[in-house]
């Protein structure tokens, strides 16, 4: 498979009555988006806002995050199975609005935090505080189901994501990048002295607000499957989870995740890069016992002698994560585990809900539990009311002149476990 | 083979055969769920959920199998962990009351997933 990734810089953002990008200003036309996403009968009502780095504005409660592309040559567009028919991703040439996102927010439940703040301290710990955001708030009619209700929304985002993304058609990249990589079979003979190294990839495949979708297919349904990384890479995976604001993986992150594109930089110089394994987060033990060994199984069908492994939440998934682990390393095979800390607020408990000790190579994205302070914003898009959840974390959380605290849970991206974050690991 | 669901929500209470009502908290349920599991039942879905926003919950739905004859080690361990990570992180978080309505449908749902996905292991076995 070979995927061209076409980054067209996006240096800002405005509104107007077409969509286009010039000179690195993409210009949405509002009226033109709310009117496709009104096509769904569910959609009560659309409002848009932009949001732009350093605008003293708070986003919440964030449930995605997507980023416009357009594919330009090439079997499908967007996100095959789900918002366009079902076509083989991963090959042809993707312009992609580098810089934009398409944020939306809507609040299912109550109890959604995700907080994307675009100033001040909050935007440190946020990757979307960086990005020129196209903020779209979706109201549905009344009476509807949760679950319809959560697949609405998820719809709008993407479909949001593919028209703006047309405003890249015709534009010239700045930067293009290219991805290629033929069979298992073809690669082991280019780089016989190489390593062999698979990428396990879990995702959150629970219920309503904690599933993930492979190609549309919710990841529940899955035994682990195989991916060439180009696929995911070209949008055939997305996030239907809303909760775990710091550690759920967007459907931005997927696009662009981070352990793919690092593990493909380093293919054929330092690595056999094999593949993705994409493998659900199940609830029952039985599931998990079931995951592992399938998960195990395909590592060393495909002659993996390491294996990078990285989480989608805390909690139950965290058995998964060190059961493949040592189910992996029993197997002769060499297993870092990619997650974040829930270690309290002084960073010393025990960081993950459970222990191995074959788990001897893990990378810490971060401590969930740390305390940040998050100023008053001057603008607030969505829920006001979702404020007083972040706030109501503990008692005094909020202070007179409305100053935070909140833990990293609530931010947006703070602890990726996939790597696509702002913090980063110092060794001493 | 027949379960039991373990719960202190009043939603499952209503609408599931099998519920072995807690009268309680979350924590409740766990303490409920460690007893079973120390008698030999079978812990079937993982007592914690998969994020902490999860464990702001005041409700929490369990399932449990048959008596064996022996105890599981690994059912001991994995609620024994879930009790320990349960109170280490509400010791300084509190249960978020202001909507109950949400959780307890969201808690209905993920028991949901676990029997859909618990009966469709039973049936390969």
């Amino acid at each position: 498979m070979k995927l061209e990734l076409r980054k067209i810089h996006i240096k800002d953002l405005a509104m107007g009555n077409e969509m286009s990008v010039k000179n690195g200003t993409l210009t949405i036309d509002k009226e033109a988006i709310i009117e496709v996403l009104k096509d769904d009968v569910n959609v009560k009502d659309v409002k848009i806002d932009i949001a732009k780095p350093g605008d003293k504005t708070r986003i919440i409660p964030v449930k995605d995050v997507i980023e416009p592309r357009v594919k330009i040559e090439g079997e499908g567009n967007g996100f095959p199975g789900v918002s366009t028919a079902v076509t083989q991703a991963g090959s042809g040439k993707v312009n992609i609005l580098d810089g934009a996102a398409v944020v939306t927010i809507g609040d299912i439940v109550g109890f959604q935090e995700g907080v994307v703040d675009m100033w001040g301290e909050g935007a440190k710990w946020t990757p979307f505080s960086k990005t020129y955001n196209i903020v779209i708030d979706i109201s549905v009619i009344d009476g509807l189901d949760p679950h319809t209700h959560e697949a609405t929304v998820r719809m709008a985002g993407l479909k949001a994501a593919e028209l703006i993304g047309q405003a890249g058609k015709d534009v010239e990249p700045d930067e293009v990048k290219t991805y290629e990589m033929g069979s298992i079979f073809e690669e082991a003979e280019k780089y016989p002295n190489l390593p062999k190294v698979a990428y396990v990839e879990m995702l959150i495949s629970q219920g309503l607000l904690h599933d993930g979708y492979i190609y549309g297919v919710n990841s529940q349904l899955i035994l682990p499957t195989l991916l060439h990384p180009n696929e995911e890479l070209d949008g055939a995976v997305i996030s239907g989870n809303c909760v775990a604001a710091c550690d759920k993986i967007t459907t931005y992150q997927h696009q662009n995740n981070s352990s793919i594109l690092d593990l493909y930089e380093m293919h054929g110089k330092e690595i056999n890069f094999l593949g993705v394994i994409l493998t659900p987060e199940l609830t029952t033990l039985a599931g998990k016992f079931r995951t592992c060994d399938y998960t195990a199984k395909l590592c060393k069908s495909l002659g993996a002698e390491g294996v990078i492994v990285s989480e989608e939440g805390y909690g139950n998934p965290d058995s998964d994560l060190l059961m493949i682990c040592k189910r992996l390393e029993e197997s002769g095979i060499k297993t870092v585990l990619i997650t974040d800390e829930c270690s309290g607020r002084d960073g010393m408990s025990q960081p993950l809900a459970d222990t191995t000790k074959e788990a001897i190579a893990v990378i810490s994205t971060g401590n969930v539990s740390h305390v940040v302070k998050l100023d008053k914003a001057d603008k607030v898009l969505g829920n006001q009311a979702a404020i007083a959840t972040l706030a109501g974390g503990w008692e005094g959380s909020i202070d007179e002149n409305g100053v935070l605290s909140c833990e990293l849970n609530a931010v947006i991206g703070a602890t990726s476990e996939i790597g696509y974050h702002n913090l980063t690991v110092e060794l001493y | 083979m027949s379960t039991q669901i373990i719960s202190n929500n009043p939603t499952v209470k209503e609408e599931f055969q099998n519920v072995v009502f807690v009268e309680g908290g979350f924590l409740d349920v766990l303490i409920k769920v460690r007893d079973l599991v120390y008698t030999g039942h079978e812990l079937i879905n993982h007592p914690l959920g998969a994020s902490i926003r999860i464990m702001f919950s005041p409700y929490r739905s369990i399932m449990v199998g048959d008596k064996t004859t022996s105890n599981n080690q690994y059912f001991m361990e994995t609620i024994e962990n879930s009790i320990i990570n349960y109170k280490k992180h509400m010791e300084v978080r509190l249960v978020d009351n202001d909507n109950n309505e949400d959780y307890r449908y969201i808690d209905k749902d993920l028991l949901m997933s676990a029997i859909r996905e618990h009966e469709m292991i039973k049936n390969l076995n």
